[in-house]
């Protein structure tokens, strides 16, 4: 094992650590990229990319031996067939300890670019009030910047990154530099309208989406094929691999090194700061130790805190910089599902070209600032609207045989709209992340624990918002509807899982400062989805890089300035 | 409710209006660009005898057959139902199937007095309606119940009337001539008119 110098590492290669390298390198540092997973280079290795079905193994069909013995987690994801499979974390090969009665789904990529990969790309602001609500109610601590810091960094990343959507002037979902959006449906249009007289406290506007509707940065424009999360070779939506890793290796200080397992930081007591990171080779079982001056910690939120955890020394004898505590605590999800669903029989002689793969959002109307507060519960909710036509595919246990049968089957059927509810989920210091030094992985490493369990406010709000969906499928005209009375969903089922690091003012109860800097180590950074504070009910992951951005600016300053 | 959960009730609700490798990386042998991959339905294994192939052949051909636009027979559906009996049937879902092949050749014989591939087509549709009258009460019949993998104790009747009808719209010949294939639509445009004779797009909806 021989030590190699660099001026930063960083730790994962999805969403985040795609954003610490191009910011880092493109300050100048010398940066080492650490990614767990295989390397997979843009465009590629996107075996599944434009795959028709005849080509699929099973032409489509599940493995479903497979999946059981090595998948039974990660196949639970929509985004998971044999076209994106070897994106896709081995849960036998890297298990985790799901306990039965409080479970946890731990979604993982393990390749090069990480979930940026398979994200959903919606990407929201989070509001003023998002930034304010722990402050103001109780729950949790207070978050230790407001939306004004952010606001500069959400600009400078959704100029790089692209999104597509329309302004609408809400304080609860801030406007940001959009790309012109994607059409609606005729059926869109038509609800739009029937809400805008019936239920006129709800905005619905088309999903603001890192995915480009025009060239932008050298990507191209999106060409419709659909299935995004099977890769992309003209980089028309946003990952690490198609965006930020390529800026970080234009400037030619960028090391990336795949299959590299972190097995722990090192903690230098005399300078009070992580000296080392230590390695293995996933494929050869060879150790390595790199050093650094600055270290960022984005192998998302639960890979992060795993490390953290793992990382102890007589100063840290519970896990690195985490004298408060607070570390593997306050995890969250957001409460989300298919809360209700409805038939229509409107637009019917209407139909489409090109698979928009992108939804309408519907932003939270309930317990806003200076609006009629709900007494049930606090905090609130988003939908992200569907539309889809009927196919063969759900129609085809039908009876009969022959002409009849095949003319039916080829044929379009009713519209369906589905609201997808996404709610805001309380930190609670029971939901927790630890290590269980009895079981180890193929590395020797600590298996990590997961805990969670959903509040009886998250309850509340599912009822709200299955009856509000409920309201909306009537309002917008649906022939028949149906809604989900209860929150079923399991933790992590969202794959918005953050919390575990958070971020805070006082030392005594948070991991990491304003600027996402360890309170206990200066040249320690967590900038993936542990550093977050409260989850708002907004897709997270644009955050996570305005965060991560912002992080690199002021650590670098800090550098220079000799403060680290 | 996830993805797969939404599309079971989405189909629901509009009925009632109308070991493996253990360390993952990609080795030379993953490495396949599906897209330019051979077809599924152009794997090697053989399975089933010469009579079998062929009744299959024709059974499907009942379920789907050649209008204006091909049928089960010149899209190779038998050739799917072979690989997947084979390939990716468990041992109850296989057991289950060729003694419905073999039962249903058998009665065929002691009530026509020939095989089934040489009755007429009504009376080869009136037998498969006779089964499927038998299964009615299965739970594969249930409104909705299309999004999972399979029903392992499901009657053969609805095995291979699954089979044929999933193997034929994802082949190349029913995604290209009897539905609409377009990989590569460069635009969207969420208007566009719909008259009677335009099918589905081929593309699934459960996949974006």
């Amino acid at each position: 094992m021989k030590t190699t110098e660099f001026d930063a590492i960083v730790i994962g290669s999805g969403i985040t650590g795609g954003w610490a390298a191009k910011e880092l390198t493109e300050k100048g540092l010398k940066v080492l990229v650490l990614e767990r997973g295989s390397d997979i280079r843009h465009g590629v290795d996107y075996l599944g990319e434009h795959a028709p079905d005849w080509k699929m193994p099973f032409q489509g069909k599940a493995d479903r031996i497979r999946n059981a013995q090595e998948y039974p987690i990660q196949s639970q994801s929509y985004a998971f067939s044999e076209a994106t499979r070897h994106f896709f974390n081995n849960d036998q090969a890297n298990p985790y300890i799901r306990s039965d009665d409080k479970p946890f789904d731990w979604m993982r990529a393990n390749v090069v670019g990480g979930r940026s990969l398979l994200w959903g790309r919606q990407v929201y602001r989070f509001s003023e009030q998002d930034f304010n609500a722990n402050g103001q109610d109780q729950q949790g601590i207070p978050w230790p910047i407001g939306y004004k810091d952010i606001a500069p960094w959400y600009s400078y990343v959704e100029k790089f990154i692209g999104v597509s959507g329309e302004a609408e002037g809400l304080p609860e979902l801030p406007d940001g530099e959009f790309l012109p959006p994607m059409e609606m449906f005729a059926l869109e249009k038509t609800i739009k309208a029937r809400l805008a007289q019936k239920a006129p406290e709800v905005t619905m506007t088309m999903g603001r989406a890192a995915i480009l509707t025009k060239n932008h940065n050298g990507r191209g424009a999106c060409h419709y094929c659909g299935p995004c999360h099977r890769g992309c070779s003209t980089g028309s939506y946003f990952s690490s691999q198609s965006s930020t890793l390529p800026a970080a290796r234009k400037t030619g200080n960028l090391t990336l090194k795949a299959n590299a397992v972190v097995e722990r930081l090192v903690y230098d007591k005399k300078s009070g700061k992580v000296s080392d990171v230590l390695v293995i080779d996933s494929e050869t079982r060879e150790r390595h130790r790199y050093s650094a001056r600055l270290f960022f910690m984005c192998a998302s939120t639960i890979g992060s805190t795993q490390i953290l955890l793992n990382s102890t020394c007589d100063t840290f004898p519970n896990g690195l910089a985490n004298s408060s505590g607070a570390l593997g605590h306050y995890l969250m999800d957001h409460a989300h599902g298919e809360v209700a669903i409805g038939a229509f029989l409107d637009d019917m002689d209407s139909y489409y070209h090109g698979n928009r793969p992108n939804g309408t959002y519907l932003p939270r109307f309930k317990n806003l600032p200076g609006k009629k507060q709900d007494k049930n519960f606090m905090r609130g909710y988003g939908f992200q609207g569907n539309v889809l036509r009927m196919d063969w595919r759900l129609n085809l246990n039908q009876k009969g045989f022959g002409v009849s049968l095949k003319d039916s089957l080829r044929k379009p059927g009713p519209w369906i709209w589905a609201l997808t509810g996404f709610a805001e989920c309380l930190p609670r210091k029971s939901n927790r992340v630890f290590l269980d030094k009895n079981k180890v992985d193929r590395f020797g490493i600590p298996q990590v624990a997961i805990e969670f369990e959903w509040s009886e406010n998250e309850k509340a709000i599912w009822t709200d918002m299955a009856n509000n969906g409920e309201r909306l499928m009537k309002a917008a005209g649906a022939v028949f509807s149906l809604k989900t009375e209860k929150l079923e969903a399991v933790g992590g089922s969202a794959i918005h899982e953050m919390g575990t690091a958070r971020m805070g003012s006082d030392p005594s109860q948070s991991v990491l400062n304003g600027h996402n800097q360890a309170h206990d180590v200066p040249n320690l950074f967590v900038t993936d989805g542990a550093c977050m504070t409260s989850s708002s009910c907004v897709n997270p992951s644009l955050t996570y890089m305005a965060l991560t951005a912002r992080a690199c600016d002021y650590a670098v300053a800090q550098l220079a300035a000799g403060k680290i | 409710m996830n993805r797969r959960e939404f599309m079971k009730c989405a189909a629901l609700l509009v009925s009632g209006v109308g070991a493996s490798q253990m360390v993952f990386s990609l080795s030379a042998e993953q490495r396949v660009y599906l897209a330019a991959a051979a077809s599924y339905a152009d794997r090697g294994i053989q399975f089933f005898s010469h009579e079998q192939r062929q009744l299959v052949v024709s059974l499907s051909e009942v379920i789907i057959p050649a209008t204006d636009t091909p049928g089960a027979k010149e899209a190779g559906v038998s050739r799917f139902i072979e690989l997947m009996v084979a390939d990716w049937f468990n041992p109850q879902e296989r057991t289950i199937f060729m003694d419905g092949l073999e039962t249903l050749q058998r009665d065929t014989m002691a009530h026509h007095g020939m095989n089934f591939e040489d009755l007429a087509v009504d009376d080869q549709q009136a037998l498969l309606e006779q089964l499927e009258s038998a299964a009615s009460d299965s739970p594969w019949y249930e409104l909705g119940n299309v999004l999972r993998d399979f029903i392992s104790d499901a009657p053969f009747i609805c095995q291979l009337k699954e089979l044929t009808v999933w193997g034929f719209f994802t082949s190349e010949v029913g995604a290209k001539q009897v539905l609409r294939y377009n990989p590569m639509p460069m635009s969207f445009d969420g208007d566009i008119p719909l008259k009677p004779e335009h099918s589905s797009w081929a593309l699934s909806v459960t996949e974006f």
